[in-house]
C-alpha cells in the first residue's frame, strides 16, 4: 500500500490487506498458522461456483486442513444438511468480539486463533468485522477468501471480475493444503 | 455540580410542589448525574467498536492516524473516537427530534397559547412517561412541553461541547454522554409527538384506527397532486385544512413519503402514504408529483434538482433546509403562484399557512399543463440496450446489488433480477450518477415496479394505561413471551419486504409488536394470498399477537414510555425523577427488544442508545455496523450477579439474559433467533420461561437446524424446559454438563455499584 511522504494527508487510515493472487502463499500462511479457524457467513450459501455452493469449497478447506468452523448467521443449517457439524455457531459479531481477547481459549479450547479466515460476508459487515480485529486483535491475522478486495484484512483476494479465476485460486488452495 | 440556587430553579420547573408522586433522585438530571449506572451497564455490555474509518479529521493538527495503538496529536485514541464519533451522531439524531418538537410547540403555542392543555383522552392518565421519569415534571400545558424542550437543549450543548478537541478522552464516559443525550431524545420525541397529538387532534385513547390506501400506485394521478416529505406536519396539516376550506380535499391528492406521511394520516385519512424514505427518489422521478411540500429530516439534498428534470415545484417549509431558495413569505400569493407555474421555480416560504395557500393554488394550475407518462418494459428494454456490463454500479451500491447484469437481462427482455434489485434498492441513486452510459437506471425501475395499492393503519400514539394494566403481569411474568418494537429507516439489508416476514413470525407466536416510522410503512406492503396485509390480518391492539402502528420516529417514545408505564401501572413503581429505578425494572424484568433493521440515519442511533439506557436491547441489521459501535456481553465469561432485592443478596444468576444491548446481526433468520432470545428475563416465572424458551428452541431448530449451543445458560432447573422439547432437551442438557442455577423474582443492579438509590426504592 503506498502512502503520501507526508502521512497526514492519507485517506484511510496507513494499514490495508496484501493482495494476494496467488493460492500457493494463501496455502502457505494457513499450514504455518497453528491454530486456524474458518468463519462462514451466509453468502456462502449463494454464491455459486459452476455447479457448487461457495460453501461447499468452504468444507473441503476445513477438512483438509483440519481447520474448525464457525458457522455465522443461519449457515449451520446448510452445514448440517451437508454433514458437517460445525465447531461453533457464533455469529460474526459474537466471534469477532471473543478473538478480540487474547486470552480466549478458542472454539476448541486450545487456546485464541492466530489466523482468521472469512468467507462468505457481506463486504461491508465483514470489513466492519476486519476492522475490529485490525485494531484491536494484533495476536493474530486475518485472511478474506472472497472474491472482493477486504482493505481491513491481512492478506485479502484481489476483486476478481471473472469467477473462474476465483474458483481456481479456492481449488488451489484446497490443493495446496493437502 | 449542583448547588442550591440549581436545586431551587429545578423545583421550580418540575413543581416541587405538586404531591403527584414522591421526587426521584435525579429531577432534570445533568450530564454526569447518571454517570454510574451507564457504568454499571457498560460493564457488563461493553462497548465493541469497529471502526468505519482509522482516521480522525476533526481539527487541524490532523489528519491523525489513529489505527491500533497509534494516538491522535491531540492523546485521542481508537476507541474514544469511535465512542465521540458516535456521541456525535446521538447529538445530531436528539438534536433533530428536538430541533422539530422546539417547531412544533411554539407553532401550537402560536396558534392554541401557551396553557393549552394536555388532554390524550380517557385512557391516558400516564400522559408523558419519559417527560416524567427523566425531568420528574408532569407536563399540563403545550407550555410545559416547552420546558423540556429548554432543559433538553442545555443538555445538548454540554454534551456536544465534549466532542470538542481536548475535552473527553475515555471511551466510557463519551458513551455515557451518548447515553445521556439519547435518553434526552426520547423526552424530546415525546414532547413533540404529544404536542401533536394534542394541537393537531390525532388520534388518541383508541386502538382501531383508520387503515389507510399506501404506495405509488395508490395515488390518483389524473388528479393534481401534492407531495409532503419529511418529518413535521405543521405544513402538510394547513394544506389538508386548506383544502377542506376551500372545498377541494376530493379534487387534490396529497400524499407523502417518510413520516410526513404518517403525520398526515393522523390528520386526514384520505392522505395516502407513497412509501418509505427508500422510495423517495423513484417516486421524484415518477414526476407523479406537481408540487412538493418538504419541510424538515431525511429529504434528499438534491430535491430542488430532482424536481426540476421532471417538471415538479417544491416548496421548502423549513428554516433547517431551505436549500438556498428564495423565501417569498411576504409576496403576494399570486405572484409566487405564477412564478412557479411559469417558470418552474421552487421557493422558501416559511410561513406555514401561505406555503399551503401556495401550494394548492400552484398544484391546481400546473397539473394540467404537465404530462405524467411513465414507462413500460418495451421502452425499459430499450432504455437498457446502452449497459456495457461495465460494473459501475455494482460498485457504488450500498446494498451490492448485483444491478449489472441485472440491467443487462433487462435489455435481453428478462425483468426478473431487475425487480428483485428494486425490492432490495435503498433508493440512494449512486448507481444511476456512476453510470458511463447514462442508463436511466432509476425509470427502468418504473416498468419492474409493482403499481399495487397497499395498507398502512394510521399510527395511534401512546399504548394506553388501561392496555398496560391488561397486559403488564403476564409480560412480566414471561407468559406473554415479549414486546417486539420494529423501528427505524429503510436501509434494509434484503427485499423491503422481508420485514413484514419477521413481524408475522412473531404475531404468529403471540408476542405484542410495535411499529413506527418507515418500518411500519413497509410491513404494509405485502398481502397474502387472499390479498390482506398484515394490518388487516392482526387486530390493532397492545396485547399478545397483535400489531400496532404507534406512529412516526417521534412516537418511538411512546414504546420506551409504553416499558416505563409497566413498571409504574403494573408494578407501583413512582417514575418521578426516578430513571435509575425504572431502567433497573425494564433491564431485569420487561421482556422488550427493539428492532432496527434498516437503520440508516443519526436518529435511528439516539433511538436506538436511549432504548439501550433504559435497559431494551435492540437488533439491527448488518448496515448497522457501520454505526461503529455495539454494547456486547460475552455470555460464557461474564459475570452474570445481580441483587436478590427481596433477600438483599448477591446471586451469580450465570444466566446472559438479557445477553446485549446494542447488536448487529447479518441475516433475517439470525434475527428471528435472536429477538427470541433477547426477550428472556431473569425474573421470569417457570411457566414464562418455558414459553419464551419454547420459542427461542423452536426457531433455531427451524433456522439454524439444531438445538442453540447457548441453551443450558437459559434454563435454571427443569421446570424451565418446555414441555414440547422435554426429551430432547433434558439429554442435550445432559450431554452439556448442565447444573441448575438460581431463579430471581426480583433481580436487580441497584445496590451492586455507587448510586443513591436505596435498595428498598425497587420493592413495591
Amino acid at each position: 500500500m503506498a502512502h503520501p511522504y507526508h502521512l497526514v494527508n492519507i485517506l484511510t487510515g496507513t494499514k490495508g490487506a496484501a493482495e494476494m493472487k496467488d493460492a500457493k502463499p494463501l496455502a502457505k500462511i494457513i499450514t504455518k498458522s497453528a491454530r486456524p479457524l474458518l468463519v462462514v457467513g451466509p453468502r456462502t450459501l449463494s454464491f455459486q461456483l459452476n455447479e457448487k455452493l461457495l460453501i461447499e469449497y468452504v468444507i473441503e478447506i476445513a477438512k483438509v486442513g483440519n481447520i474448525p468452523i464457525c458457522a455465522t448467521a443461519h449457515t449451520n443449517k446448510k452445514f448440517l444438511e451437508l454433514g458437517v457439524t460445525p465447531d461453533t455457531t457464533y455469529d460474526v459479531i459474537e466471534i469477532t468480539n471473543h478473538l478480540k481477547d487474547p486470552e480466549w481459549k478458542g472454539v476448541r479450547g486450545e487456546g485464541n486463533h492466530d489466523l482468521v479466515v472469512f468467507v462468505g460476508f457481506r463486504t461491508d459487515l465483514g470489513n466492519q468485522a476486519l476492522s475490529t480485529l485490525k485494531h484491536y486483535a494484533p495476536h493474530l491475522n486475518t485472511m478474506t477468501l472472497c472474491k472482493f478486495y477486504y482493505p481491513n484484512a491481512t492478506f485479502s483476494l484481489p476483486n476478481f471480475r471473472k469467477d473462474e479465476e476465483w474458483k481456481a485460486l479456492l481449488e488451489g488452495i484446497i490443493e495446496g493444503l493437502k | 455540580m449542583e448547588g442550591k440556587r440549581k436545586r431551587e430553579k429545578i423545583e421550580k420547573i418540575i413543581r416541587a410542589e405538586d404531591e403527584w408522586e414522591p421526587i426521584g433522585h435525579t429531577p432534570m438530571p445533568h450530564v454526569t448525574d447518571l454517570r454510574n449506572w451507564d457504568r454499571r451497564l457498560l460493564q457488563t455490555y461493553k462497548p465493541f467498536y469497529a471502526p468505519f474509518c482509522d482516521l480522525c479529521c476533526l481539527c487541524t493538527y490532523g489528519k491523525c492516524d489513529l489505527t491500533g495503538t497509534n494516538r491522535g496529536a491531540c492523546g485521542i485514541d481508537i476507541s474514544s473516537q469511535q465512542a465521540r464519533i458516535v456521541t456525535l451522531a446521538c447529538c445530531m439524531g436528539m438534536s433533530a427530534h428536538a430541533g422539530h418538537a422546539a417547531h412544533i410547540i411554539d407553532y401550537l403555542i402560536e396558534k392554541h397559547g401557551e396553557d393549552y392543555p394536555i388532554d390524550l383522552g380517557d385512557q391516558v392518565n400516564v400522559e408523558c412517561p419519559n417527560i416524567r421519569t427523566v425531568l420528574g415534571l408532569k407536563p399540563e400545558t403545550l407550555g410545559d412541553l416547552r420546558k423540556a424542550i429548554e432543559y433538553c437543549s442545555e443538555q445538548l450543548v454540554h454534551i456536544v461541547s465534549s466532542t470538542h478537541t481536548g475535552q473527553e478522552g475515555d471511551p466510557v464516559d463519551y458513551e455515557s454522554k451518548a447515553l445521556h443525550i439519547s435518553m434526552l431524545d426520547h423526552v424530546s420525541m415525546e414532547a413533540a409527538d404529544v404536542a401533536q397529538i394534542v394541537g393537531f387532534k390525532f388520534p388518541t385513547s383508541v386502538a382501531d384506527t383508520p387503515i389507510v390506501d399506501m404506495g405509488w400506485g395508490a395515488v390518483d394521478k389524473s388528479k393534481p397532486v401534492i407531495l409532503v416529505v419529511g418529518h413535521n406536519p405543521a405544513c402538510s396539516t394547513e394544506v389538508i385544512d386548506y383544502l377542506r376550506k376551500e372545498g377541494l380535499e376530493d379534487k387534490v391528492e396529497v400524499c407523502g413519503i417518510c413520516c410526513t406521511a404518517l403525520e398526515t394520516t393522523r390528520y386526514s385519512d384520505k392522505a395516502k402514504i407513497v412509501g418509505p424514505l427508500s422510495r423517495q427518489l423513484f417516486f421524484l422521478r415518477t414526476g407523479i408529483a406537481d408540487v412538493i411540500v418538504s419541510d424538515e429530516q431525511c429529504i434528499r439534498t438534491d430535491l430542488t434538482d430532482e424536481a426540476s428534470k421532471v417538471g415538479s415545484v417544491v416548496i421548502a417549509s423549513s428554516d433547517k433546509a431551505c436549500r438556498g431558495l428564495e423565501e417569498v413569505s411576504d409576496r403576494p400569493t399570486d405572484e409566487v403562484v405564477k412564478e412557479m407555474v411559469d417558470n418552474g421555480k421552487h421557493f422558501l416560504i416559511l410561513d406555514h399557512v401561505k406555503a399551503a395557500e401556495v401550494a394548492v393554488k400552484a398544484v391546481l394550475q400546473l397539473a394540467p399543463k404537465r404530462k405524467k407518462e411513465l414507462i413500460d418494459e418495451n421502452k425499459a428494454k430499450e432504455l437498457a440496450q446502452s449497459c456495457k456490463e461495465c460494473n459501475s454500479c455494482e460498485q457504488v451500491c450500498p446494498n451490492l446489488l448485483p444491478l449489472s447484469s441485472a440491467i443487462k437481462k433487462v435489455a435481453e427482455g428478462d425483468f426478473e433480477e431487475f425487480r428483485s434489485c428494486f425490492e432490495r434498492c435503498i433508493g440512494c441513486g449512486k448507481c444511476e450518477e456512476a453510470c458511463p452510459q447514462d442508463v436511466p437506471i432509476f425509470k427502468l425501475m418504473q416498468a419492474v415496479a409493482s403499481w399495487d395499492t397497499w395498507k398502512c393503519r394510521v399510527g395511534r400514539g401512546p399504548v394506553m394505561d388501561t392496555e398496560i394494566r391488561k397486559v403488564g403481569a403476564p409480560l412480566v411474568l414471561g407468559t406473554i413471551p415479549g414486546v417486539v418494537a420494529f423501528v427505524g429507516c429503510s436501509n434494509f439489508p434484503e427485499e423491503i419486504d422481508e420485514l413484514a416476514e419477521i413481524v408475522e413470525e412473531f404475531a404468529r407466536r403471540k408476542y405484542i409488536v410495535v411499529l413506527t416510522g418507515c418500518s411500519a410503512m413497509v410491513i404494509g406492503m405485502r398481502k397474502d394470498a387472499e390479498g390482506k396485509t398484515l394490518y388487516e390480518k392482526y387486530p390493532p391492539e397492545f396485547d399478545a399477537g397483535c400489531i400496532v402502528n404507534i406512529g412516526s420516529c417521534v412516537s418511538n417514545a411512546h414504546i420506551t414510555g409504553a416499558a416505563m408505564k409497566i413498571a409504574n401501572i403494573f408494578a407501583n413503581l413512582p417514575l418521578r425523577a426516578n430513571y435509575e429505578v425504572i431502567a433497573d425494572y425494564v433491564l431485569n424484568r420487561v421482556g422488550a427488544c427493539g428492532v432496527a433493521w434498516g437503520a440508516m440515519s443519526q436518529k435511528a442511533a439516539s433511538i436506538a442508545t436511549g432504548c439501550n439506557r433504559l435497559g431494551i436491547p435492540v437488533v439491527l441489521g448488518p448496515h448497522s455496523s457501520k454505526y461503529r459501535r455495539l454494547y456486547l456481553s460475552r455470555k460464557e465469561e461474564d459475570d452474570w450477579t445481580v441483587m436478590d432485592g427481596r433477600k438483599k443478596e448477591l446471586v451469580d444468576t450465570q444466566e446472559p439474559s438479557p445477553e446485549h444491548l446494542a447488536y448487529v446481526v447479518e441475516s433475517k433468520e439470525r434475527a428471528m433467533v435472536t429477538i427470541a432470545k433477547f426477550c428472556i428475563r431473569k425474573n421470569d416465572t417457570p411457566q414464562g420461561r418455558q414459553i419464551k424458551l419454547n420459542h427461542y428452541i423452536d426457531l433455531h431448530k427451524r433456522l439454524l437446524g439444531a438445538l442453540p449451543d447457548d441453551l443450558p445458560l437459559f434454563v435454571r432447573t427443569e421446570r424451565d424446559i418446555p414441555m414440547f422439547f422435554k426429551k430432547e432437551v433434558r439429554q442435550y442438557l445432559q450431554e452439556k454438563g448442565w447444573e441448575p442455577k438460581p431463579v430471581l423474582s426480583l433481580p436487580t443492579f441497584i445496590g451492586t455499584y455507587p448510586t443513591k438509590v436505596p435498595l428498598d426504592a425497587v420493592i413495591k
